[in-house]
């Protein structure tokens, strides 16, 4: 462990359960795509995925508490094909399961928030929920097969 | 995340951001944006410099679109990248804050 309670081994990042942890994700995420090849775009899934789902265990599984961990794993079963799975101690709760909110649309009053799971289904191209003996399990799965389709929109 | 600002004729102002808006991105600015909205009528969201947009950096710019719609003001978003839009359009923003690509239309939607 680190001094400031991160511990940071390639292919696996233990953050705490601050926001201010999180600063580590993009720097992570860097190095694995340099080392893996990962496109940019899917980088940029990854980073827009992985900030949503750790943000959503510290401000509302873990909240108040800011010294538990939030563990990211990354593994590549394929070429071309990247796992992230978050892990956490936090009570048993399935983002997936959370309502889907339509997205904006012109002529209802301006809604801030509720777009973070759309933007988990949009961008990932696998999303798999487990509950674990102490937690929760999210993996989230992003290839570049994918990422042709992401860009096109 | 760095904002800065920059008056340009007809009384628009361009908000220019630089980095990356997510979570510590968003709050960097919040104040700022708050400031803005409260303060200005016909605000250019310039969105080039801007390499990535989380939900919370959503947050940050439907909170001031709101404000300044409210009092009877304009906003649009300029010109942001392939990656950055696509969230624009999945989040539905794009149907509130319009987006530019050319800075002759985003003017012309403040006018």
């Amino acid at each position: 462990m680190t001094g400031n309670g991160t511990d940071k081994t390639q292919d696996r990042l233990t953050l705490r359960s601050r926001l201010s942890d999180m600063a580590q994700l993009p720097t992570w995420i860097e190095a694995l795509a340099s080392r893996h090849a990962i496109p940019a775009d899917l980088q940029f899934a990854v980073n827009l995925c992985l900030e949503e789902a750790v943000s959503n265990v510290i401000r509302h599984g873990y909240d108040p508490e800011t010294d538990l961990p939030v563990t990211v794993r990354f593994s590549m079963p394929r070429e071309g094909y990247f796992i992230f799975v978050v892990e956490d101690e936090a009570p048993r709760f399935n983002p997936l399961d959370a309502a889907e909110l339509p997205a904006l649309s012109p002529g209802e009053e301006i809604r801030v928030g509720g777009q973070g799971v759309r933007l988990l289904r949009r961008f990932a191209d696998t999303l798999e929920y487990e509950p674990t003996p102490n937690g929760n399990r999210l993996r989230m799965g992003f290839s570049t097969a994918g990422s042709a389709a992401r860009t096109k929109g | 995340m760095a904002l800065a600002t920059e008056e340009l004729t007809g009384g628009v102002t361009k908000v220019i951001l630089d980095g990356r808006l997510d979570i510590e991105g968003a709050a960097a600015i919040d104040l700022q944006m708050n400031v803005i909205a409260g303060s200005k009528k016909a605000v250019l969201v310039d969105l080039q410099k801007v390499s990535f947009l989380g939900s919370m950096g959503l947050r940050a710019l439907l909170a001031p679109a709101r404000a300044i719609k409210g009092r009877g003001g304009k906003i649009v978003l300029f010109a942001p990248n392939e990656m950055v839009e696509k969230v624009l359009k999945t989040s539905g923003i794009d149907t509130l804050i319009p987006v530019h690509h050319e800075l002759e239309s985003a003017l012309a939607a403040l006018a």
